[in-house]
């Protein structure tokens, strides 16, 4: 298969439709990144924003890396973070009622909002570039290099930012004691 | 196995999916942006030799484009353009066919070959487009516009049906039956890689304004080596350097007659005539549901002076005969005539013949819908 960064490079070279297969090929990955930082109703309305961000900076791609997602997160998070600062500071706090509304149909949906509200207080100390390494680790499934590909840091940084943030997490009170009843439920089972 | 915080941090991956119709908004965002920002120009033309056209997802017909081996201009367009997406990158070749002058009694002017030919005031193409969009005054019914064509031979058997659903909104869905038109519905092909939707749009933007302009941004609809719209400095550097980078394609190609010189002034010409034909085709028989597409077709082609137009009567209903000439070929016995009503100029028929082809003709059954009823499979 075709690399992505053989798309973007026949992009430059005028192949519009090849750009839009790199767009195609992570477009589900990227609109549920956006989903998971912005909701799905503003990352419906993003998507076609960070499409166009990242036509626009194509010539900025490192071609010496196959694969174009990181890269495309980067430019989701740029995009993230121009539409939080427009957004009133009142939107920005989790809603984790939604949680339980709409779509998630398992029955211990109320389990589960439990958790995640007690993970989302707990992250929202974090410092900011601590808590993206950590989500693109842990919800976006890339490698520590990948994060620090999409937040522009030698890896390095990223592996540092990532230990603090897994250790700031199983230190926070709240956290350590939902990670206890869990990991003491498993032992019962 | 202990659960650990990059577990519980992992439980936070779920979200509400997007919904199918926000990833289709989002690529006709990138797909207008790419549309205003142009055809790469100078350097980036240059294609990259042995570069594999994208294939077009789902069920592709493509019109025939009779040209030069190697369609001078098309850098990596999608593939379904017969035997021609079978060439890569971007090739000039000389040919050395001599082209015919436009015939006697054409009806669209005198033929300069050198630049788009404005239409005469009596241009019946002209007539017509005015025509459309003076009679253009009510809302369509349903949202969306079917087309069934049945391709069939010479003997009348059918060969081939199509069926193509564009909606209002510029969507095309395509499939070889009801069935897997209905299938394709569900799961679209990307736009973005269909030439027609693509064309649709350009032509459809053609029904109004500058008629000059909007050729030039129908030809440019894909991005090519002509250069039009360049300085004559940076054209003929485009060129040169499309020339010099399909080298090893033409040799691979033709061998030792693989010419040597770039094309003549009038041979671009041709297959810059060539595009515009090609592509008015496509996007009068898919989408030629719309009004304002047929209107912006009717103009294009009116610029073209080797299309002649004449009156003619199908099935006792007046209809104008638009003849594309050998001049808009590389073959001098090819040519294609379509058959418009008079009144609408709605497609009523599409044949082409030479070429060392058999002859085949399309017919064009066209009818509004909804996109539901057609989902539903009420057609």
């Amino acid at each position: 298969m075709t690399s992505d960064a053989e798309l973007i490079g026949r992009s430059l070279a005028g192949d519009g439709q090849a750009f839009m297969e790199v767009i195609c090929r992570h477009e589900v990955a990227v609109g549920a990144y956006l989903a998971r930082r912005a909701g799905r109703a503003a990352a419906e309305d993003l998507l076609g924003d960070v499409w166009v961000a990242a036509f626009e900076s194509r010539r900025t791609y490192d071609q010496s890396f196959a694969e174009a997602r990181p890269w495309l997160y980067g430019v989701a998070l740029n995009r993230l973070r121009h539409y939080w600062r427009s957004r009133p500071a009142e939107d920005l706090v989790p809603d984790v009622t939604s949680l339980a509304n709409g779509w998630d149909p398992w029955p211990t949906v109320d389990a589960r909002v439990d958790t995640q509200a007690v993970l989302r207080v707990a992250m929202a100390k974090l410092r900011s570039e601590e808590r993206e390494v950590l989500t693109l680790v842990a919800c976006e499934d890339l490698t520590v290099a990948d994060a620090a590909r999409v937040l522009g840091k030698p890896a390095g940084t990223a592996r540092r930012l990532l230990h603090q943030a897994r250790m700031a997490l199983r230190n926070a009170p709240e956290v350590a004691a939902l990670l206890t009843d869990l990991n003491n439920v498993k032992e019962t089972q | 196995m202990t659960v650990d915080e990059m577990d519980l941090v992992s439980q936070l991956k779920e979200a509400a999916p997007l919904r199918p119709a926000a990833y289709e908004r989002a690529r006709a965002t990138l797909r207008a942006a790419m549309a205003e920002s142009g055809p790469a120009r100078g350097p980036e033309m240059v294609p990259v030799p042995g570069a594999t056209p994208v294939r077009e997802e789902g069920f592709s017909r493509a019109r025939k484009r009779r040209g030069t081996v190697g369609t001078l201009g098309k850098v990596g367009i999608g593939a379904g353009i017969g035997a021609v997406a079978a060439a890569v990158a971007v090739v000039l070749v000389a040919t050395s066919t001599p082209r015919s002058a436009a015939p006697a009694g054409s009806s669209t002017g005198a033929s300069t070959g050198s630049a788009a030919q404005p239409p005469t005031a009596t241009s019946p193409l002209m007539t017509l487009a005015a025509h459309i969009q003076a009679s253009d005054t009510s809302p369509l019914p349903g949202n969306a516009s079917l087309v069934i064509e049945d391709k069939k031979d010479s003997a009348g058997k059918t060969v081939e049906v199509v069926y193509a659903l564009y909606t209002d909104s510029g969507i095309l869905y395509t499939g070889d039956g009801k069935q897997t038109l209905m299938s394709s519905i569900t799961q679209p092909m990307n736009p973005a890689n269909n030439e027609t939707y693509r064309w649709a749009v350009s032509a459809r933007n053609a029904a109004s304004g500058d008629l000059a302009t909007a050729r030039l941004r129908m030809i440019n609809t894909f991005p090519n080596c002509f250069g039009l719209g360049l300085s004559p400095t940076a054209q003929k550097k485009l060129r040169a350097n499309c020339w010099a980078a399909g080298a090893a394609q033409r040799r691979e190609k033709m061998g030792d007659k693989a010419p040597t010189k770039q094309p003549t002034a009038k041979q671009v010409q041709s297959e810059i005539d060539n595009t515009l034909w090609v592509a008015c085709d496509n996007a009068l028989s898919w989408a030629g549901g719309d009004p304002r597409i047929r209107e912006g077709v009717l103009r294009l082609l009116s610029t073209l002076p080797e299309v002649t137009v004449a009156n003619s009567t199908t099935d006792g209903e007046p209809t104008l005969t638009i003849t594309g000439g050998p001049g808009l070929f590389d073959d001098g016995s090819y040519h294609e005539v379509d058959t418009v009503d008079a009144k609408t100029g709605m497609p009523v028929s599409s044949m082409e013949s030479g070429g060392g082809m058999a002859p085949s003709t399309q017919f064009f059954q066209f009818s509004r819908v909804t996109l539901a009823d057609v989902k539903a499979g009420k057609f």
